[in-house]
């Protein structure tokens, strides 16, 4: 029994120490283009949206005055400052610089609900590419883009072909 | 022996269990404008560091002399494309490379410890779990060896390179 407390107490002295060697010695891989291992997207993932899921549980949707105002507004705000490297709806792209990679949201969509979109815009997830926004928008331009984003996969026919013209009319103005 | 194995076999996966627990409850904070303990950030660094040093090639060297030109050609690509996260010379940090977690290092102000080699592998290939993608894809070698070159030398330019530099990109 003793010397089986022993070899427990020693693993949890032993693999930190494993894993900080590993580390210092520089033998974890850097470059951010190659792919992710399943098992690590998968560990990520799952503690990403867990911990996502956690920290906006008291938040409740402000829903828009008009949701067709709001969708365009989003959408404007999208095509401005996600669609970089999240993706132009009707223009397949892959994302192969980042790492993890950048979900393509007009293919994939998102399955968190609203009150996680806006959370994740404000606050941004650590350890990717995805900084935080609450700097830069307010909180209903960031309403805004949630309730685009929960639709972004199933948008309304003909709804971006009628933004887009819009955006551009905005961009020549300015 | 055969105890001890016994034991530290159970200790490990006890040890995953608990990591992969306190993940998926969601206890580890992913906001970006969370406190990051010093210790992980100290972590993050030295292991970058680290797989930097090791993975460029020993013998890699620009090709392209450090002349007055080359900084200027350096420069511009860098105020196209590198400024928005990591900071113009001679103006305040960028509000938006804070926006990161880990942050952009503020090379306009701060330069950098890595030579003008690790310059390039780092934007050649990029660093995983940050903001830092990958410009291979979208830079040719000569580019990215004008970057490094600038990089490399940003916090100690030539009077007639800043001047050079912002001339001509002021459209």
């Amino acid at each position: 029994m003793k010397t089986f407390l022993l070899g427990f107490v020693a693993a949890f002295v032993l693999i930190p120490a494993g894993v900080l060697g590993y580390c210092r010695l520089g033998l974890a891989g850097t470059g951010s283009d190659a792919n992710p291992s399943a098992w690590e997207t998968l560990v990520m993932q799952s503690a990403v949206r867990a911990s996502v899921r956690r920290s906006a549980k008291g938040i409740q949707f402000r829903t828009p005055g008009n949701v067709d105002d709001a969708m365009v507004e989003g959408a404007r705000l999208y095509l401005n400052g996600c669609a970089g490297c999240h993706g132009t709806p009707g223009k397949p792209s892959e994302d192969l610089s980042s790492y993890p990679r950048v979900p393509q949201l007009p293919q994939v969509g998102t399955r968190y609900s609203e009150p996680e979109i806006h959370w994740i815009v404000q606050h941004g997830i650590r350890n990717t590419a995805m900084s935080a926004y609450g700097p830069f928008y307010s909180d209903k331009e960031m309403w805004a883009l949630a309730t685009f984003l929960k639709r972004i996969d199933n948008l309304p026919p003909g709804m971006m072909d009628s933004i887009q013209t819009k955006s551009a009319v905005g961009s020549s103005k300015n | 022996m055969k105890r001890f194995v016994i034991g530290l076999l159970t200790g490990g996966l006890v040890l995953a269990l608990c990591v992969l627990g306190y993940l998926r409850l969601g206890l580890a904070d992913v906001a970006v404008d969370a406190p990051t303990p010093a210790w992980a950030t100290r972590w993050m660094f030295s292991s970058v560091h680290a797989s930097i040093r090791r993975t460029t090639p020993r013998d890699l060297k620009s090709p392209l002399p450090a002349s007055d030109e080359n900084l200027i050609a350096g420069g511009k690509l860098y105020l196209n494309d590198c400024v928005g996260c990591h900071g113009a010379p001679g103006k305040p940090p960028s509000t938006f490379g804070a926006t990161f977690n880990p942050p952009a290092p503020q090379l306009a102000r701060d330069g950098t410890t890595y030579s003008e080699a690790e310059i390039y592998w780092v934007a050649k290939h990029g660093i995983r779990r940050t903001g830092m993608s990958a410009q291979g894809p979208y830079y040719s070698d000569q580019k990215l060896w004008l970057l490094a070159g600038f990089i490399s030398r940003i916090t100690t330019l030539p009077p007639e390179v800043r001047a050079g530099i912002e001339e001509k990109t002021g459209h």
